[in-house]
């Protein structure tokens, strides 16, 4: 080892400064890995590859799985998992709730009181008066079988989760698009793109692995421009050519001026709009192109340059980048989703890419980011909200009904025909005592749900039982029984992630304690509960998998080709993929690359979701959020993710690293605002919304727009959903999260 | 004390505190000509420093190393102090240390750059004798391409 002069002397300084603190230097461990085992990343919806390294039955450390999409990248998190799977809040054996208290009890006692509980419940009032609330985290298997044993099983359609405050509004946006959920295209796409139009998502921090994709993109062909659309100056926007910093919640409008100035600048594309869109209204009613543009007229850039809060010709330069470019991409997350009109603002970009006809090719997709590694996947595809059936069928529609259970063997018309509820409604009704007994799987409503004042007293009220990993759950503190799930890589499923990937999350280590799979929970208890035997007979989650494939064969998700054999062996498969020997889709509803398309098909594209086999270009006007900034309550609030932390904290703040680098939640403040409050950096001030208040330190800078503040919404002790609004989208019934009214005080 | 009388022992004792003086006087020197090679000794001695984000206080005692991560594209991408070296404290998950263990560290996002640069050049103890973390194109100016860095990944 050569060393400089310089480093010599940095190394014998350090050295001489440690020998005088009498603090014995680490010895460089040869730290050897026993095995490697395969898994993807426990964070977000990127979906990451991983390689998990075993020594004596304990991971050791975590590096990138070269073979996957990731190319062997992790962000800082990914880096840092191996901590969380040996934190010492682990439950590891189950609890019940006792005099107040959570204590040890046997796994017989626990499930026979929650299956008795949820019998009594079913019994005397229906089998609506019991619900699930599952996980964009749980694996694809769990939430199939869940949603199976609730709905098939117990006749109770309030099956929901996570993804409902998540990703809600893209799958509406979708399925009013293009008649089907999940995105059309695939990461690829931003190796070939050469126009990123990144609107209300900071990728950079919340999905940074394909932020360095982007990057990696821009680096190698300057030309390619980069859009990004936030009311914040994220790390995101520091590679934007144009960063238009709109005012929270009125993009709409900047979205219908982008269209209008695609078309006046005759960037769109006459032949893709004539063969293969169809414009309609809010009343569903349809119009011509002629109409669509008259429509757009009320959106010129120079009548909504004021509303939306950048200048014109921003807004000029926004649209004919965006139509210029030879393909364009579209990346949103949460700026769209959480939002009380987000299924327009999905629509709204969609929009942009089917008038120009920039979809289905290399590079140009409209392309929803999803916020957890098996939202996208495991919830959505296999049917686990209250509306919804397996593989895109859903319980309204009779023939849907009939099809899913001919296929679980149930007698025909069994299955509930009446939706389930949705989240917010879910936790409404358990404080109304309408729903008296809630199974929850890996997730922590108690600290993610909006308004957090108005939904505890129902989880108080409701008999809770959780599958959590992590004593330190919010949600424990309204648990009365808690039974211990095997974590991450201590059992085998699968995820799949914002692409349309499933990968296979391998088992590398056994579990600790009497933690058992979450799979075989779930059939433990549905047996006690008194679900038929033969309608779950899994023994683990392949048998489960297995099922799912057979299920959404004879759908357009098709996932026949993806066997448990071709998961183990490589690192990920896109669906649609009918058949063993199918490589799987990377562009879907475009001929040669979907499978749902006949070769012989007379059109480039096929929109099979819509019966007209069109996709929509809805005329979606601009709305105000529910709870917009007023003389009372002068600023707008919105929350976020940091990049250090993920969700509500119980995996990251297991990592010491990033404990000790980010303690606690902060709001973010304009520096103008904080000279007129005569607030400086690192003061308290009291954030104060219609639904509670909460002293938060600050930090001052140019981050956020004036008249903009935004706290993190990771730390349980600053919990923010005290503060947020549960306003939802009356379509997807997505909480508006983003933006709520709120106001300032020094203290 | 008999040791003295003998010739080899004041030799010995001289020797010993000519190492002591020469080893004080190293470690006077570098104390003050190095100043950001201080922190090691100030972060383990003062708990309460350790707290928040290395980036914030390196800003001011290290303004150049900090500079060129925020510039690089570990910087650009948020792969932050901690995720490489490690928390002062040596209580973290990844050890404490100036020049991270490639084998620890670097594999874990750079596994095939670094057997590929072990195939061409041989097993090297560390990345940065080639690639210096804090001042090359990885590092350093990110993602402003030029005919000089033709990096890919």
């Amino acid at each position: 080892m050569s060393l400089s002069r310089r480093n010599f002397i940095k190394q014998i300084a350090a050295l001489s400064a440690l020998t005088a603190l009498g603090i014995p230097t680490k010895a460089k461990a040869g730290e050897g890995v026993d095995s490697w085992s395969k898994a993807v990343c426990r964070y977000c919806g990127t979906g990451c590859g991983v390689m998990v390294g075993v020594k004596d039955g304990k991971v050791v450390t975590v590096k990138g799985d070269p073979n996957n999409h990731n190319k062997g990248l992790l962000c800082l998190k990914g880096a840092l998992l191996a901590p969380v799977i040996y934190a010492k809040e682990r439950v590891t054996k189950p609890l019940i709730r006792r005099n107040g208290k959570l204590e040890p009890a046997s796994w017989d006692e626990a499930l026979d009181l929650t299956a008795r509980k949820f019998r009594e419940s079913i019994d005397q009032f229906g089998p609506e008066s019991v619900g699930y609330y599952g996980s964009g985290q749980a694996l694809t298997e769990e939430t199939y079988l869940a949603s199976k044993v609730f709905k098939a099983g117990l006749k109770s359609n309030n099956v929901e989760g996570n993804p409902r405050l998540c990703m809600a509004s893209a799958v509406g946006g979708y399925v009013t698009t293009f008649g089907k959920d999940e995105p059309c295209g695939c990461f690829e796409d931003i190796d070939a793109t050469s126009c990123f139009f990144i609107f209300g998502s900071n990728t950079s921090e919340c999905h940074p692995v394909l932020f360095r994709r982007i990057a990696a993109r821009k680096q190698n062909d300057p030309k390619v421009k980069v859009i990004v659309v936030d009311p914040r100056t994220t790390n995101t926007a520091r590679i934007a050519d144009l960063h238009l910093r709109v005012t929270a919640g009125n993009d709409l409008a900047l979205l219908n001026a982008m269209a209008y100035v695609i078309f006046k600048e005759e960037l769109d594309d006459p032949r893709f709009i004539r063969k293969y869109v169809h414009f309609k209204d809010n009343a569903k009613a349809s119009h011509s192109l002629e109409e669509y543009l008259q429509f757009l007229e009320e959106y010129t850039p120079e009548k909504v340059a004021a509303t939306v809060g950048v200048s014109a010709e921003d807004i000029w330069t926004a649209g004919r980048m965006f139509g210029e470019s030879p393909a364009s991409l579209s990346l949103w997350c949460m700026g769209a989703n959480q939002r009380t009109r987000g299924v327009w603002a999905n629509n709204l970009i969609s929009n942009l890419h089917l008038i120009t006809g920039k979809i289905g090719k290399p590079g140009s997709s409209p392309f929803s980011l999803t916020g957890q590694p098996n939202a996208c996947g495991g919830v959505r595809d296999t049917g686990g909200l209250s509306h919804l059936l397996p593989a895109g069928r859903v319980i309204a529609k009779k023939a849907h009904r009939n099809q899913v259970e001919k296929q679980w063997g149930i007698p025909q018309d069994s299955l509930n025909p009446k939706p389930g509820l949705h989240t917010t409604a879910l936790f409404k009704a358990m404080s109304d005592g309408k729903v008296n007994c809630l199974l929850s799987l890996c997730t922590n409503p108690a600290h993610s749900l909006p308004n957090l004042h108005k939904f505890n007293p129902g989880m108080k009220k409701c008999f809770m039982a959780c599958i959590e990993a992590f004593s330190d759950a919010k949600t424990l503190e309204f648990a009365d029984v808690v039974f211990p799930p095997s974590f991450w890589v201590e059992r085998e499923g699968v995820f799949g992630c914002s692409e349309r990937r499933y990968a296979l999350v391998g088992k590398a280590i056994d579990a600790p304690g009497e933690c058992r799979d979450s799979v075989n929970i779930l059939v433990d208890l549905a047996v006690r509960m008194g679900v038929d035997p033969k309608l779950i007979p899994y023994k683990d989650s392949t048998d489960v998998w297995n099922e799912w494939r057979e299920v959404s064969s004879i759908t357009p998700y098709n996932f026949m080709g993806i066997t448990r054999e071709r998961l183990r062996k490589g690192s990920g498969i896109l669906w649609p993929c009918p058949t063993e020997d199918h490589p799987g889709t990377k562009r879907r509803y475009v001929r040669g690359e979907d499978p749902n398309i006949p070769k012989d098909y007379p059109h480039k594209y096929w929109f099979y979701g819509n019966p007209d086999g069109r996709a929509i270009v809805w005329m979606r006007p601009q709305k105000p959020p529910a709870e917009p900034a007023d003389a009372e309550y002068p600023f707008v609030l919105t929350t976020g993710r940091v990049i250090d932390h993920w969700h509500t904290g119980t995996m990251t703040n297991k990592v010491p690293e990033i404990n000790k680098s980010f303690p606690e939640a902060y709001v973010e403040i304009n520096d103008q605002d904080a000279a007129r409050l005569s607030v400086q950096n690192g003061d308290n001030v009291k954030l104060i919304s219609r639904r509670g208040s909460m002293v938060f330190q600050a930090r001052v800078g140019d981050v956020c727009n004036p008249g903009l503040v935004f706290v993190p919404w990771f730390d349980p002790d600053k919990l923010i959903n005290e503060l947020t609004i549960d306003a939802i989208d009356p379509g997807s019934k997505q909480p508006e999260f983003k933006i709520c009214a709120c106001k300032v005080r020094k203290v | 004390m008999p040791m003295f009388k003998s010739k080899i022992g004041k030799w010995l004792a001289v020797a010993g505190f000519a190492v002591v003086v020469v080893a004080v006087g190293m470690y006077v020197y570098v104390h003050a000509a190095f100043p950001e090679t201080r922190c090691e000794a100030k972060h383990l001695t003062d708990e309460s420093k350790m707290a928040g984000d290395c980036y914030a206080c390196h800003l001011k005692t290290t303004p150049k190393i900090a500079q060129d991560w925020y510039e690089g594209k570990h910087g650009m991408l948020l792969v932050k102090c901690f995720v490489c070296h490690g928390q002062p404290d040596g209580k973290g998950a990844v050890e404490f240390a100036v020049d991270p263990d490639p084998d620890k560290v670097c594999r874990k996002c750079h596994d095939p750059a670094v057997n590929r640069m072990e195939e061409k050049f041989g097993l090297r103890p560390q990345c940065n004798d080639c690639h210096p973390y804090h001042q090359n194109s990885i590092h350093h100016e990110a993602f402003q391409k030029t005919e000089s860095k033709k990096t890919v990944n």
